[in-house]
């Protein structure tokens, strides 16, 4: 329960792209950002050039948000199609603000509704300065709609304006006074409307908080990003693709500035080509994709696992089969990752777990990638990857980077695929005297010649599967991560990705209502830390697996892995969980009844 | 020819590995032309990447003896640009086949031609697939099956009644992509072939030798005597910067002509241009994930 001076609120904007719902949502975030207060937004895009209905929804709250929430208090409506696209995620006592110049919504008992004509309000801001400006540039200038509606969602939450007045004059005082006065006019004729109408009924109010520490407001592709700059990253090479192209616009322009290079290659198959040249030519690699372009790539993959040569694959997954829904969010790529491959190969598969979690991520996919000498394939989805969020920024200092294992003087004559315990063998890298070799996708012998016998068959093939043993032994406790109850519970949760905060959420949800619920995150899906899983297990008396996919892919590879039974809970909508639906989930598999408060 | 005194052999690139080819295969040819090429350049083995797709031909940097990358079929031109870019300080030499280069990896010709990185690709052009054993490639030039006269079912074997296809003209592709040095040898002519080399490894930016290198197991048609009979050395007085002269050279198909085509010396090379860019953000001093960070706050 909330203190009346806390603050969780969920809004939802929804309207057409290009009218500037995008725009309002990213002013709304900084206007709560200024307040102090943490956000966490989701956003559907439509995947048309132009047009379609965007979804912007921010969660604001005065303490640490674990996803985007249930259902929405607020929605502001700029037109009936997103309303009806989305109007569902309104909670029924909720409030629906609509812009009424452009539809007229039929009431509903129990929500109560604000009608704001924005246009209008707009083209009177706009019309009152026409005289003040060039009528060249008044023919250009557009009409201040978002602010309008900016002004109206602040009034409904009770905030202050005097952060948005501010933000207004820094905003537009380059092009002059008489704009600033527009935006400002806007701003309060829509507060104004707004004001006028709540009279004495009852608000979700927010309250200003003083911030404890500093933050960011970022996605996960910008963290991503910056954790590969962190992890090492001086090479990239990527073809655009939603919704991974972010990353490759990002480090385009920041990559050169650390001495590294980046190409935008003519297809995946490049990508990862150019990407594994520049790992063989010693600089640490990466490229970044979805779903079609990761199939492209498993070819790639397969050599690099082959030849031991470090590279990092990141999967920016998006949901739906074969092109499927480009905007939308999945975490169908699991089998791909693991199993995408003729024949088999060593590779290494993690998933980051949330918006920060992409920057460490990142930065243990390169160590990863290094120490082991393998391709290590990095699970993102649409919804982190899109989602912006205020976290406390990583402190760079505490990155610590790993570099691959190189011959030294006493190795001669060279062998670049020597066998050892750890199937870790000493990598060579073009310019080191006397040990030059073959890097090589066909079977090869330990010098690197191409051989078929029987013996090298089974000796450099059980070499490279070493190496993951090697992982699983020495690393999977880092791996994993425990929430809820630390000792016996009624259920256990084992999931991956960025379904870590829902599900955590929904565990605190459940545990605060009295009952037992622990939960096993996985950050990395090969090796799995199969030992962490079957401990986990024992101490719960159900497990319940979701994953946002059809066929249940997690639970098909715990199955492999694994001798524990369990409950998969798929769910294949091109959305994220909300913590609700993970709640009756939990509620449903334990013996106890939740305490109802 | 090489006045210069080498300080590493044309032995010194030698590895102990035997080719695999078939006795009389045009690629020992290019390989012994390679070795003298590379020993003119004075190229250190160590500081060398020889990068090859699958194939035939493509089984080269195993006899070399310098650092090799032999990567999946069709992507040697990506995997060699991406090796140059994050090395430019190491010589970076493509190998492969006509069905490597030109069909599986056609896709990659062009837009290695729009980078133009400083890297060398000879490609062994036997006009047939020969590791698999015979099948048409995209440069074979058989009957069409419309043209043949009769149905032979014997000598080609995915294509038993004749062609159905038309063979490409890799010169004049090159030329349409400005590809910045375009060179045609002959693996039967080594001394031709090994100048030829010597220019393309000189020249700064993406150099296309096709060499004609024929197959004596699986090609009967384009044997190392119809091609010393089809082929000519291009005339002194070609000027191989005249793209418009280049093109009408490379039209003619009758009779492969020998020598360097075409040259584009004023193209920027894709290393210029990453250079340039690390050097002028460089002014604004170093960068820091700190910094980046700073942006989101």
């Amino acid at each position: 329960m909330l203190t009346s001076q806390e603050t969780d609120v969920v809004i939802r904007l929804v309207g057409e792209s290009g009218e500037g719902t995008v725009s309002l949502g990213d002013l709304t975030v900084q206007m709560l950002v200024a307040m102090g207060l943490e956000i966490y937004t989701y956003q559907t895009f439509p995947a048309e050039i132009k047009g379609g209905t965007v979804m912007y929804q921010i969660r604001a709250k005065s303490s640490a948000i674990l996803s985007q929430g249930d259902y929405a208090d607020i929605v502001v409506a700029l037109n009936a199609e997103g309303f009806g696209l989305y109007g569902a995620g309104l909670r029924e006592d909720g409030i629906l603000l609509y812009d009424s110049d452009s539809y007229t919504p039929e009431a509903v008992p129990g929500r109560t509704d604000y009608a704001l004509p924005m246009s209008t309000f707009a083209r009177a801001a706009k019309d009152a300065v026409r005289h003040d400006v060039e009528p060249e540039q008044l023919k250009r200038l557009p009409a201040p709609k978002n602010i309008v509606g900016l002004g109206a969602l602040l009034s409904l939450l009770n905030a202050p304006m005097q952060p948005a007045e501010e933000h207004i004059r820094t905003l537009f005082g380059r092009k002059g006074d008489t704009i600033v006065r527009m935006n400002l006019d806007a701003l309060h004729s829509g507060a104004e409307h707004i004001a006028e109408q709540i009279g004495s009924r009852a608000l979700p109010r927010i309250h200003a908080i003083e911030r404890k520490g500093d933050r960011v407001t970022v996605n996960g592709n910008q963290m991503l990003a910056m954790g590969a700059i962190a992890g090492g990253l001086r090479f990239y090479a990527g073809y655009p693709i939603t919704p991974a192209t972010e990353i490759m616009e990002f480090l385009a322009k920041e990559l050169p500035a650390f001495g590294g290079a980046l190409i935008q290659a003519e297809d995946e198959i490049a990508a990862l080509a150019m990407a594994i040249g520049a790992s063989f030519g010693g600089k640490k690699a990466m490229t970044a994709t979805s779903g079609p372009g990761f199939s492209l790539m498993v070819e790639e993959i397969n050599l690099a696992g082959q030849a031991e040569i470090p590279v990092v694959v990141v999967d920016v997954q998006r949901g739906g089969a074969s092109t499927g829904m480009p905007t939308k969010t999945s975490q169908g790529d699991l089998n791909l990752a693991l199993y995408g491959v003729h024949n088999e190969q060593a590779r290494i598969v993690l998933a980051a777990s949330s918006v920060e979690d992409c920057f460490w991520t990142a930065v243990e996919a390169f160590n990863l990638a290094e120490a082991y000498q393998c391709p290590v394939i990095l699970l993102s989805d649409q919804s982190v990857a899109t989602l912006k969020c205020t976290i406390p920024p990583p402190d760079p200092s505490r990155v610590r980077t790993i570099d691959r294992l190189t011959p030294s003087a006493s190795d001669q004559p060279y062998s670049r695929y020597e066998k050892t315990e750890s199937g870790i063998s000493p990598m060579s890298v073009p310019g080191m005297p006397n040990c030059s070799y073959v890097s090589t996708g066909i079977e090869h012998d330990e010098a690197g010649d191409p051989g078929y016998t029987p013996e090298i068959a089974s000796t450099m093939k059980s070499k490279r599967f070493r190496k993951l043993e090697t992982l699983r032994e020495e690393r999977s406790r880092d791996y994993v991560r425990l929430w809820g109850e630390p000792g016996c519970a009624d259920v256990g949760i084992i999931a991956f990705g960025s379904t870590e905060g829902v599900l955590r959420e929904a565990t605190e949800r459940a545990r605060a209502q009295g009952l037992k619920v622990a939960h096993l995150h996985l950050r990395m899906l090969n090796p799995l830390p199969a030992k962490q899983v079957e401990e986990f297990a024992a101490r719960c008396k159900t497990i319940l697996v979701p994953e946002l996919n059809y066929t249940g892919q997690l639970a098909g590879w715990l199955r492999v892995n694994t001798d524990i039974d369990f409950h998969s809970y798929c769910k294949d909508e091109g959305i994220p969980f909300i913590p609700n639906e993970i709640y009756e989930q939990i509620v449903a598999l334990s013996s106890r009844r939740p305490a109802l408060i | 020819m090489a006045t210069e005194l080498a300080q590493f052999a044309p032995k010194d690139y030698k590895s102990n590995l035997k080719p695999i080819w078939c006795a009389g295969c045009g690629d020992f040819g290019v390989l012994s032309a390679l070795f003298k090429a590379m020993s003119i350049c004075n190229f250190d083995p160590d500081n060398t990447v020889i990068v090859a797709g699958i194939g035939c031909s493509s089984r080269l940097p195993g006899f070399a003896k310098t650092y090799g990358f032999h990567g999946v079929h069709g992507r040697a031109l990506p995997f060699a640009t991406g090796i140059k870019t994050a090395r430019p300080d190491l010589n970076v030499i493509v190998v492969g086949g006509d069905g490597d280069g030109y069909s599986i990896g056609g896709g990659h010709f062009p837009h290695c031609a729009r980078r133009n990185p400083d890297i060398t690709y000879l490609v062994m052009d036997n006009m047939t697939y020969g590791l698999t054993k015979g099948q048409v490639s995209p440069t074979s030039v058989i009957p069409r099956a419309s043209l043949a006269a009769k149905l032979d079912s014997k000598r080609w074997k995915t294509t038993p009644y004749g062609m159905m296809e038309a063979p490409i003209n890799p010169i004049a592709q090159a030329i349409a992509w400005d590809v910045s040095f375009i060179a045609r040898g002959f693996s039967y002519k080594p001394n031709h072939l090994t100048d030829l080399i010597v220019a393309g490894l000189k020249h700064k930016g993406f150099a296309l030798l096709d060499i004609l290198s024929p197959c004596p197991t699986f090609n009967q048609d384009q044997t190392d005597d119809y091609l010393k009979d089809h082929t000519y050395d291009i005339p002194d007085d070609y000027d191989p910067t005249d793209r418009k002269q280049a093109f009408a050279l490379s039209l003619d198909t009758d009779r492969f002509p020998l020598g360097i085509v075409y040259r584009n010396e004023g193209k920027p090379s894709l290393m210029d241009e990453v250079e340039f860019v690390q050097n002028r953000l460089a002014q604004n001093g170093p960068s820091s994930v700190e910094a980046l960070l700073n942006r989101f706050r």
